[in-house]
């Protein structure tokens, strides 16, 4: 949900591909003079350039399956896709495929003959945590959402950069997903076990206190998930489950919010659990953190910061010297929920434009009474930042 | 004893401060010329190869098709349908800004990676404002590149020329329209003097600037293995094809190979020039010194010893002159470059070259030269000095006679060496290389017969010239055969020098002659219309043909094909209903030809491309057409002198049916008769006013910037043979003061024995002077084989181009005056140094 990855990562890939083509810009270097008080990421989140786009203000009602599709008026969207997946013989993989949309200016400029002009960005993330050799690899596309390098059809619906592709062929809640790297690759079906869930309230996923910061937000918390991963050259026959979130807005973080810890569960007992944890800058968490329970049968719970506790137990350094915390105690009294998370492997940062960490985990503790497993995914923004202070 | 013998030396050497400098000068100019043709060269195309590889970037193979470029479609095919990612769209072509020609390069930034690192340690500066590129708003730098809203890139040096500054809006002039740009950001740092002429903008404002619109120019590759850049190749539509990056720099480069091989022959000729000269120098100082000499042997110096003090004299001088040439050759690299550049940018390629690059190379290369010549040269004349006996070296009557007996047997070795020169003609049928050495070849072998003629012609005029002017007549012309120890080299120096101006003239007068003919040929039209870059707007087109008062048109399109050889020039033309046609065939019978060219059946070709290509009429070409490679015949071929390379001529419908470009770039239009074509011309400019920028001329102005271009093309060499010239007159100049110094003895004597001081000079200035026309004389012979060897063996073998040779009566007369007046400046001062002659003073000296 908070997955703001995106500004930041649109903002830092843009710079970047600028720096790749036409060197570092003076501008991007760190300028403490520039930024005197607030972190890189604070500052690239601001919500500056907002203006002109519609904001997430209001409930709306949603309508599948044109709201699996592009929501172009906002300036910001993404087709989030996680899973935990195996083979027969019980090689375990966690994968993310991850497209973004983000408008580059709220209008269309004065049309030219080009199919080339643009006002929409697309950015993939594409990883494959290959869980057993403990190996972990990521690939990262951007293109302009034209000249068909990348964009969305709404019917039937398909989401594409390049030769990455996210499918679906209509209301019956199948996906098929595809993508590929110099090393991964997969080629996924995916069925939804459960119906779509909106979070927040009614879908509108409010982020800091200020009005029009907050984004419409809906998952498919289950999705039955068989097809082939490929990675180091070798092919595996694979299933599992998946998870999909869809968000959409315009708006952007709050001054004092550094990051996210952002939870996705799917456990043994057939329920899901997603939560989120808004960071301040002064390390304190946000208010508006909150999740959604998803029981078996798929009815949705709303939580509330107040109704879940998130407990921090241990942490891990990355190569680069980023510190990620890497075990958590997750309490949620009102479901008599007591449970462990922890990463299923530990290196599974993305040193892409922008450096975040998002993986695979494995999660037991106990559901009232009963002892419950589970997989999930777990990304965690905003360390890297705190590691240059 | 040798710290006195190297004093004796030095002493010789500053009491003849003149011959001492005209030597150094000769071996300085030979030296600086060589160096600078070098230094020229190798920046021009060292600037065009980094300025390739930095547009390249890391490019390994390009995906190309006909004139028109690429469907658009087919990027995003093999992106999104194959997979293959690591490619990039270019869009380029040229655009106008103000007064200033920049090359548009339209590019998708999110492509780029992987590409182009258009800045290493440099940077790119954008506004001043430090969150211009940092957030992702519309005014950031990528948002505003990518909205189709004009923002370009450009050299801050660019930049600055143009008075602008980041955020300006100005007017960028593409295919003859104007469309407003503004400048987002500035390169700086290394990349600037590579990207000084480059404007970086996003695709698809390039698309429309350049009326290019669903095409591409080319597809970037970076192929990661050669398996993966065989799997691209094989997924691309017929028509279209993917060429190695690398060597199709090389293939551009390398057109512009025959006019660099050519400037530095005739470099070489400056060198060799030189050598004369140094000989000559050289030689003098030891014929001065035979005295000393004679006595140093006398003294018990032995013959090493002289051998020895002679080579170090020469080591010296020509280390001072090839130092001072090479610095010479520096500045004057520098001013070459710009000739340079200009014929490279008129004929090959564009290319920015903000300096002279100086290789170490070039400089020790120059230096090396200039030493070994400089050596080689003396060792003759001191190897001779060392053999004198101690006796006989001090008499001057040996030295005569033994070069007057040499003479006859240097010429049957010149005449030998010409017949190689013939047979290297013959045996390197292609080779450019070949050809100048057989040219190099036919100068030395003349050069060694000059001795042979001037000594008879000197004989043979001498009666004439006692009948003219008495003994002192005789005295004058007789004089300088046998004085031909001494003058000879001069006379071969400047006969050289002299016979290169003949031959270069008389090239450029016959091709000049051809050039003009072919243009009064091909300028059938009476006003001729083309744009810039891109193609006429068809609308436009229609309202220019339907005024009335155009009685016809005849439409064209010049365009440019990829091949893995390189480009080739393609022609394609709609010839103006019941008008002559503009191209001279060679041959052939015009209605056949000219019926299977408009039923599109066959194409015709250059005579540089069929030259170059070895086509004869009847052989067919392949091109590489939208449907794939297909054979045509060559119905026959015709003269053009427009394109170096030669070009394939088709007509208009052929040319529809092979490739996706319904673009015109010029028309001709056949005004009616009675109709004003000055008033016509204006009629058609006003209609064209605020549509579309173009070139409207009349024949005659088109026939006159024709022939402006052609003169431009050979100012360089111009500049270099009167280069060689002005060596040649030191020469002469050094070779008549010494000889002239030499003789005060003799003066006196006829001083001594009645002639007035005025009659002295006078026959100092009437045998310099015959000395030249000897000099000139000889000059026209070789002049006129150097002429018919640079048209039909250099020129053909270097440009394919074929040029009817004329004989140039003007250009020889000049030759011979030229020559005179050479020999009597060098004469002036020695006349006035002989009647100044006091015989008491001269005789006196034994």
């Amino acid at each position: 949900m908070i997955k703001r990855t995106y500004q930041l990562v649109i903002t830092t890939i843009i710079a970047n591909i600028l720096c790749a083509c036409l060197d570092p810009p003076t501008a991007l270097t760190e300028d403490p003079e520039a930024f005197p008080q607030r972190s890189r990421i604070a500052e690239l989140l601001s919500d500056r350039g907002v203006a002109g786009y519609p904001m997430a203000t209001e409930a709306r009602t949603f309508s599948f399956p044109e709201d699996h599709g592009a929501h172009e008026t906002f300036r910001n969207e993404w087709w989030y896709f996680t899973g935990n997946v195996a083979d027969e013989a019980g090689h375990w993989f966690g994968y993310q495929l991850t497209l973004f949309r983000f408008a580059l200016q709220p209008h269309a400029a004065p049309p030219l003959a080009s199919s080339w002009q643009t006002r929409h960005a697309f950015i993939g993330h594409f990883a494959v945590s290959d869980l057993s050799r403990e190996r972990f690899h990521v690939a990262e596309r951007y293109a302009r959402g034209a000249a068909g390098l990348a964009g969305v059809r709404q019917a039937p619906l398909a989401v594409w950069i390049d030769d990455w592709l996210i499918e679906s062929a209509g209301t019956d809640g199948s996906w098929r997903l595809r993508a590929n790297d110099d090393e991964i690759a997969i080629e996924l079906s995916l069925e939804a076990v459960k119906p779509v869930v909106l979070n927040g309230v009614d879908g509108l996923s409010q982020k800091s206190a200020e009005p029009g910061n907050a984004s419409y937000y809906y998952s498919l918390s289950r999705l039955g998930t068989t097809g082939r991963l490929t990675v180091d050259g070798q092919s595996y026959r694979v299933s599992g489950l998946s998870w999909l979130d869809r968000e959409w807005g315009s708006s952007a973080l709050a001054a004092d919010q550094a990051g996210w810890d952002w939870f996705a569960l799917q456990l043994s007992d057939g329920s899901d659990l997603m939560l989120y944890n808004v960071r301040r800058s002064d390390g304190s968490a946000d208010p508006f953190s909150a999740g959604t329970a998803v029981a078996a049968d798929g009815s949705a719970r709303h939580l509330h910061a107040d109704e879940f506790t998130i407990d921090v137990q241990d942490h891990w350094v990355s190569s680069g010297g980023v510190r990620y915390p890497a075990k958590w105690q997750l309490s949620v009294p009102a479901l008599d929920l007591e449970i462990t998370v922890r990463p299923a492997m530990a290196d599974q940062e993305l040193v892409t434009s922008v450096r975040y960490w998002e993986g695979a985990v494995i999660v037991d503790g106990l559901s009232g009474e009963l002892a419950v497993t589970g997989r999930g995914y777990v990304e965690l923004t905003g360390y890297d930042f705190a590691a240059d202070q | 004893m040798m710290p006195v013998l190297h004093r004796a030396s030095v002493a010789y050497l500053w009491r003849h401060p003149w011959q001492l400098a005209l030597a150094i000068t000769g071996i300085a100019i030979g030296v600086a010329v060589m160096v600078a043709v070098d230094l020229a060269n190798q920046s021009a195309r060292k600037a065009f190869v980094i300025s390739m590889d930095t547009l390249n970037g890391q490019t390994t193979h390009q995906v190309v098709g006909g004139p028109g470029g690429v469907d658009e479609k087919l990027y995003a095919a093999l992106r999104v349908e194959h997979g293959f990612t690591r490619t990039a769209p270019v869009v380029a072509g040229s655009v106008r800004v103000a007064d200033r020609q920049l090359q548009l390069l339209g590019v998708d930034v999110f492509a780029e990676r992987g590409f182009r690192n258009f800045s290493a340690p440099g940077n790119i500066k954008s506004a001043g404002d430090p969150e211009m590129i940092s957030p992702l708003t519309t005014e950031s730098l990528v948002g505003r590149l990518l909205s189709g809203e004009g923002a370009v890139l450009m050299s801050a040096e660019a930049a600055q020329q143009l008075h602008l500054q980041s955020g300006d809006s100005f007017a960028v002039q593409a295919s003859g329209k104007q469309f407003e740009a503004t400048l987002a950001g500035v390169f700086s740092g290394d990349t600037q003097s590579v990207l000084r002429d480059v404007v970086v903008a996003d695709i698809s404002n390039a698309q429309q600037w350049l009326g290019l619109n669903g095409r591409l120019t080319r597809i970037d590759v970076n192929a990661s293995s050669d398996a993966e850049a065989a799997a691209i190749a094989n997924k691309l539509p017929a028509g279209v094809e993917m060429l190695p990056a690398a060597g199709r720099t090389q293939n551009t480069a390398s057109m512009s190979d025959a006019f660099m091989t050519n400037l530095t022959a005739m470099s070489f000729l400056a060198i060799l020039v030189g050598v004369f000269l140094i000989y000559n120098s050289m030689a003098f100082a030891v014929v001065q010194r035979r005295g000393l000499i004679g006595v140093l042997r006398a003294l018990g110096v032995t013959r090493a010893g002289i051998l020895r003090i002679l080579l170090a004299e020469a080591a010296l001088i020509g280390m001072v002159g090839s130092l001072l040439g090479v610095l010479a050759g520096i500045w004057l690299g520098e001013q070459l470059l710009l000739l340079v550049i200009r014929t490279l940018s008129d004929h090959y390629f564009s290319v920015q070259v903000s300096g002279v690059t100086v290789s170490t190379l070039s400089l020790l290369k120059g230096l090396a030269v200039g030493l070994a010549t400089t050596l080689a040269a003396a060792a003759v004349p001191a190897a001779e000095a060392s053999t004198f006996q101690p006796r006989l070296a001090i008499t001057r009557s040996v030295l005569e006679k033994r070069v007057s007996t040499i003479v006859p047997g240097l010429a049957v070795a010149g005449i030998i060496i010409m017949m190689c020169a013939g047979v290297i003609i013959g045996l390197f049928g292609e080779s450019l290389v070949a050809g100048l050495s057989a040219l190099f070849i036919l100068i030395l072998g003349f050069a060694f017969c000059i001795p042979f003629i001037a000594a008879r012609l000197s004989a043979w005029l001498a009666p004439l010239a006692e009948r003219i002017g008495g003994v002192a007549g005789r005295l004058a012309i007789g004089g300088v055969g046998s004085t031909l120890s001494r003058t000879g080299v001069a006379i071969v120096a400047l006969s050289i020098a002299v016979s290169a101006t003949i031959g270069v003239s008389a090239m450029v007068d016959s091709f000049r002659a051809s050039v003009s003919d072919w243009l009064s040929a091909s300028l059938q039209a009476d006003i001729y219309i083309g744009v810039q870059q891109g193609a006429m707007d068809p609308d436009l087109i229609d309202d220019l043909v339907s005024v009335t008062g155009v009685a016809s048109y005849s439409a064209s399109r010049r365009a440019w094909l990829e091949t893995a050889e390189g480009r080739i020039r393609v022609i394609a033309i709609r010839r103006a209903p019941g008008q002559p046609a503009g191209v001279r065939l060679r041959g052939g019978d015009a209605d056949t030809v000219w019926r299977k060219f408009a039923a599109g059946t066959a194409v015709l070709a250059s005579d540089a491309y069929a030259y170059k290509q070895s086509v004869l009429p009847g052989d067919a070409v392949t091109l590489n057409t939208r449907s794939g490679p297909v054979q045509l015949p060559v119905a026959a071929i015709y003269q053009s002198y427009d394109s170096n390379d030669g070009a394939l001529m088709m007509s208009r419908g052929a040319y529809d049916r092979f490739f996706n470009d319904p673009g015109i770039d010029s028309l001709g239009v056949y005004v009616a008769p009675g109709v004003d074509t000055g008033a016509m011309l204006r009629t058609l400019q006003e209609i064209a006013r605020d549509r579309q920028v173009l070139n409207m001329a009349d024949n005659q102005r088109i026939r006159r910037l024709s022939l402006a271009i052609f003169d431009r093309t050979f100012v360089i060499t111009n500049v270099l043979y009167w280069l060689t010239v002005f060596v040649a007159v030191i020469g002469i100049l050094a070779a008549l003061i010494a000889l002239q110094l030499e003789r005060s003895r003799e003066f006196g004597v006829l001083r001594a024995l009645g002639m007035t001081p005025a009659q002295t000079g006078g026959l100092v200035a009437v045998q310099s002077m015959f000395i030249g026309l000897l000099a000139g004389i000889c000059s026209l012979p070789l002049g006129l084989g150097m002429a018919w060897v640079l048209i039909e063996v250099i020129n053909r073998r270097a440009f394919g181009w074929d040029i009817n040779m004329l004989f140039p009566v003007d250009v020889l007369l000049f030759a011979l005056l030229l020559a005179t007046a050479a020999a009597l400046l060098g004469g002036l001062y020695p006349a006035w140094r002989a009647a100044a002659t006091v015989p008491a003073m001269a005789i006196r000296d034994e």
